[in-house]
């Protein structure tokens, strides 16, 4: 187990080696002079004297390896560069929103967790009854339906219509504990509705899976009650397809977040970003960018430990 | 197979395809229909309801909504599918070159662009966008970027199993260049994938191109997308909330139409079948009539009377178990022997009432002899009854061990779990029994090995560790399916020793012993009844049924078996025929050397030819 883990953290490390390297390759593999790319609007050639300041200010006009070795430094140092439009520490920034974005991502997982695997479980062992395919109907719709459209729907319904929860915002849960909990549960919700379909998929055909395997029939041959066998041998066997499957989603999961968090105005990490970018801070764009992907690494590391607490077998592998 | 699946496949894709292909032709026809300017404002008009003369209402520029919808359409599918294309063609250029090449081809290519699925999707558009600004061009750069990791992987992967297949050996080895096995032989085979991950292509693009335009850095106004005019709707969500409804349905129909295509494409081209769930698992089904049959002859242990099984197969209905009647006397031990698909191991399930989904009993009983001396009919308990004999009074040992055995459980918990599922017993009593059985069947150190988990031990151990399970309460009748097949020959030897062992010291446990090889029947069994095609053909002491086989499928079967100081073996001619495809006669007429004209037309009934004996043979008097 010690040694997995060792392995996995080995190649997480790598993987954020990997994904710094391309950050600070894409800006030099666009055609054409970045500077003067970030500076363009609408076609008008920019101003040379503002893209030579720019270039010097990026560090553009330094060699190439010189470049990445004082990016590779910086970076080590937890040091994301400055802000272009305020001079700020985009580090700083990150450090504030971070949080919110992690708390939004585990509330969503949660809920979809909670509504997906039951309920896939439940339709696996009614497989072909009406309840079935209700509910795999449902999970076709929340698979196909973008999670910006569910959350306009939810504003739309629960906070104009019904008036229940408010369209958006934040409160510090060290303020207002309740408070908090009610802005976090539209945001949470919408990402929670494809997450929880998927989910549901999942664990439905694992289930199905496992069921048609040699020990669950070996398990009632050996007399053991249906909820025994339901509840110990086939969704204990059927969660490491479903973790598998959910650390294929962890990638558009966390890019959930960024229309979600701009939809209802989370001040998390993600929603920043789409600020950033209509503002072309290209600094504070990488600086987000990287966090986030290194926090998928991170998340399929965690997944990778989890897996092996799931299945003996891959301990060893 | 093309010819015969395509029933099937035009009414699994009929409905989706149409769906796409109307989307897809709007998308195409929308310039020549009579629609309003997309994106003439008329300002006086904003958020106006439904009319006449605008269907739909207008937005909040006074535009007409219809003519932005399906505008719209033709904006975001022409990003999909060209993005989609492009990352197609890269990505399937660079999976061929990696899976055909390999080595340092395989690094710089499908390694290389694996390396940005690192990111989620959004991230690296937003970067792209962030350097090069909004708008259509920029978005489907970006999305073709993004995609073409995915293609890659799917080609390789296909390319990798494809070039070791024979015809492209063939290829190599006559010297054809390689682009043209690439494109010519390797790209055909591998299509039915790439047509599944183009069509999710389209759908992921769809996604992020409407998430991109409603953030505002995707299409850029005044172009109309879905996108965009689900964020146009937004802001005066409060005045005309209408307007929501069209951009939101547009987007989420196409969306699901195209998923939907997908899965049927998926199930069409991937044609492992769904597993239905057990047919245990349908309430309602167990007939919950008393399980105590009439008394007739009372059986020593069991007896099994004319069991009749029958399958559902796209063929038709097939009887893979035929009028089967066996009986066991406590502390006896029955052989069922026949080669595979004679039906053998589908009347060992039956008898525990564990029938997989599509087979299903039609007739027969089996009467088996409880502890308490009441006599049951298997086939007519209700499944809780079923449950409580399985495991206690009736135990079932399978024939692989390394699948049988839950792989997430330790040893010593999966035998502890049998003794509580049907003792009251505490967790540590049922744990501590555990390691006493565990030591009983000969394990070495069976503390420790209680405590591993089923792929630490090796494949005679977890055998005996099944065993273990089996006999943990000391039940009546054991049924052994195929016990030995699995295993190494010297292990084969021990696993009979021991489940000898096990009946000598049992209070005369009987035990069915399910097999193909006759040497372990000779070994092990006291009768044997041997099945041919779903039927007993012969039944008998062990002995005198190795001396004198009444059946010419005994007698084969028998000159068959290696023998130490006879080295000439003989083979059956011919095949077990399909179920689908019985001879009309004798089953076993169509490969019997010694068949009269007669044995093809009159199916032989069972009869009785000696005190304790039975054969399925006309001739069975001259069979020699």
């Amino acid at each position: 187990m010690v040694g997995y883990a060792a392995r996995r953290l080995g190649i997480a490390l790598a993987l954020i080696w990997v994904v710094a390297t391309i950050v600070f390759l894409v800006i030099h593999l666009i055609p054409g002079d970045p500077a003067e790319l970030l500076l363009s609007q609408g076609g008008v050639a920019p101003d040379p004297a503002a893209v030579a300041e720019l270039r010097a200010r990026l560090g553009l006009d330094r060699p190439l390896l010189t470049q990445y070795a004082s990016y590779l430094g910086r970076l080590a140092h937890g040091d994301l560069g400055a802000s272009l439009l305020d001079d700020h520490a985009v580090a700083g920034e990150i450090a504030l929103r971070l949080p919110r974005t992690i708390e939004l991502i585990g509330a969503a997982g949660l809920i979809a967790l909670i509504l997906g695997l039951p309920a896939g479980t439940w339709a696996a062992l009614r497989a072909g009854s009406a309840g079935d395919r209700a509910l795999s109907g449902l999970a076709g719709i929340g698979l196909s339906i973008p999670v910006f459209v569910v959350g306009t729907l939810a504003i739309l319904v629960f906070a104009q219509l019904l008036r229940w929860a408010p369209a958006g915002g934040y409160v510090a849960f060290a303020r207002d504990p309740a408070r908090h909990l009610i802005e976090l549960a539209m945001p949470a919700g919408t990402i929670a509705v494809g997450l929880g379909a998927i989910i549901f998929r999942m664990t439905r055909s694992a289930v199905l899976e496992v069921f048609g395997r040699d020990h669950v029939r070996a398990a009632r041959a050996r007399g053991l009650t249906r909820t025994r066998i339901v509840l110990h041998h086939v969704v204990r066997g059927a969660l490491s397809p479903v973790v598998t499957v959910l650390a294929l989603h962890l990638g558009s999961l966390l890019g959930g977040t960024v229309l979600v968090e701009f939809l209802f105005n989370w001040p998390g990490l993600s929603g920043y970003l789409v600020r950033a970018v209509e503002a072309r801070d290209y600094p504070e764009v990488v600086g987000i960018v990287l966090v986030i992907s290194i926090l998928l690494v991170i998340l399929n590391f965690a997944v990778d430990l989890l897996y092996a607490v799931l299945d003996p077998r891959v301990r060893h592998v | 197979m093309a010819r015969r699946a395509a029933p099937r496949a035009v009414r699994l894709l009929l409905a989706p395809g149409a769906l796409v292909g109307l989307v897809a032709g709007v998308a195409l026809a929308v310039p020549l229909l009579p629609l309003g300017d997309p994106i003439r404002m008329e300002v006086a008009a904003r958020l106006a309801p439904p009319s006449g003369l605008h269907w739909l209402g207008q937005d909040e520029y006074g535009r007409d909504v219809l003519s932005r919808v399906l505008w719209g359409a033709r904006v975001s599918l022409a990003v999909a599918f060209l993005s989609a294309s492009i990352a197609g063609l890269a990505g399937i250029a660079l999976g061929l070159l990696g899976g055909y090449f390999r080595g340092l081809v395989e690094l710089v290519t499908v390694r290389a662009v694996e390396s940005l699925l690192c990111f989620p999707p959004i991230l690296l558009a937003l970067l792209v966008v962030t350097l090069l600004g909004p708008g259509a061009p920029t978005l489907i750069v970006a999305l073709a970027i993004l995609y073409a990791p995915g293609y890659a992987r799917v080609a390789y992967a296909e390319t990798l199993s494809t070039r070791a297949l024979d015809y492209v050996v063939a290829q190599q080895a006559l010297g054809a260049p390689a682009g043209r096995i690439l494109v010519r032989t390797v790209l055909p085979n591998i299509a039915p994938p790439l047509l599944i991950q183009f069509s999710l292509t389209v759908a992921a693009a769809l996604v992020l191109e409407s998430g991109l335009s409603f953030l505002g850095l995707g299409v850029v106004p005044p172009t109309p997308s879905w996108g965009l005019m689900i964020r146009g709707a937004r802001s005066t969500m409060e005045q005309a909330p209408w307007l929501l409804l069209w951009p939101c349905l547009a987007l989420t129909g196409t969306i699901m139409a195209l998923n939907l295509l997908c899965d049927r494409l998926r199930d069409l081209l991937d044609p492992r079948a769904g597993v239905a769930a057990g047919g245990w698992l349908a309430r309602g089904s167990a007939l919950l009539l008393p399980g105590i049959a009439a008394p007739r002859a009372p059986p020593a242990l069991l007896e099994v009377e004319a069991l009749t099984i029958e399958i559902a197969t796209p063929a038709g209905m097939i009887r893979p178990v035929d009028d089967v009647s066996l009986a066991l006397t406590q502390g006896e031990t029955l052989a069922l022997v026949g080669e595979s698909g004679s039906g053998k191991t589908l009347t060992g399930l039956a008898l525990l009432g564990l029938l997989p989904a599509a087979a299903r009993l039609v007739g027969g009983a089996v009467r088996f002899a409880a502890r308490d001396g009441t006599v049951h009919d298997v086939t007519m308990l209700s499944e809780a009854a079923r449950r409580r004999l399985r495991g206690d009074e009736i135990a079932m040992v399978f024939q692989d061990p390394g699948t049988s055995l839950s792989p997430v459980h330790r040893i010593g918990a999966q035998i502890a779990e049998t003794i509580r599922a049907h003792r009251p017993i505490s967790r540590t009593a049922a744990a501590a029994r555990a390691v006493a059985l565990l030591h009983e069947v000969g394990l070495p150190d069976p503390a420790q090995r209680a405590r591993a988990f089923p792929h630490e031990l090796s494949g005679g151990q977890r055998q005996r560790a099944m065993i273990a399970s089996a006999v943990a309460n000391r039940p009546r009748l054991l049924i052994a399916d195929e016990p030995t097949t699995a295993l190494d020959v010297t292990i084969q030897a021990q696993i009979l020793d021991l489940l000898a062992a096990l009946k000598r010291q049992g209070e005369g446990m009987g035990l069915i012993f399910i097999t193909h090889n006759l040497a372990v029947v000779a070994e092990i069994a006291d009768r044997v009844a041997v099945m041919y095609a779903g039927e007993i053909v012969e039944q008998g002491p062990v002995g005198e049924v190795f001396a004198r086989p009444r059946h010419p499928y005994t007698a084969a079967l028998i000159a068959s078996m290696p023998d130490d100081d006879d080295a000439r073996l003989t083979a059956i001619p011919g095949t077990v025929p399909r179920p689908d495809a019985l001879p009309p006669g004798c089953r076993f007429a169509p490969r019997c050397s010694q068949a009269a004209p007669a044995c093809d037309e009159i199916a032989p009934p069972l009869q009785p030819i000696a005190p304790g004996r039975e054969s399925r043979c006309l001739k069975w008097r001259e069979v020699a």
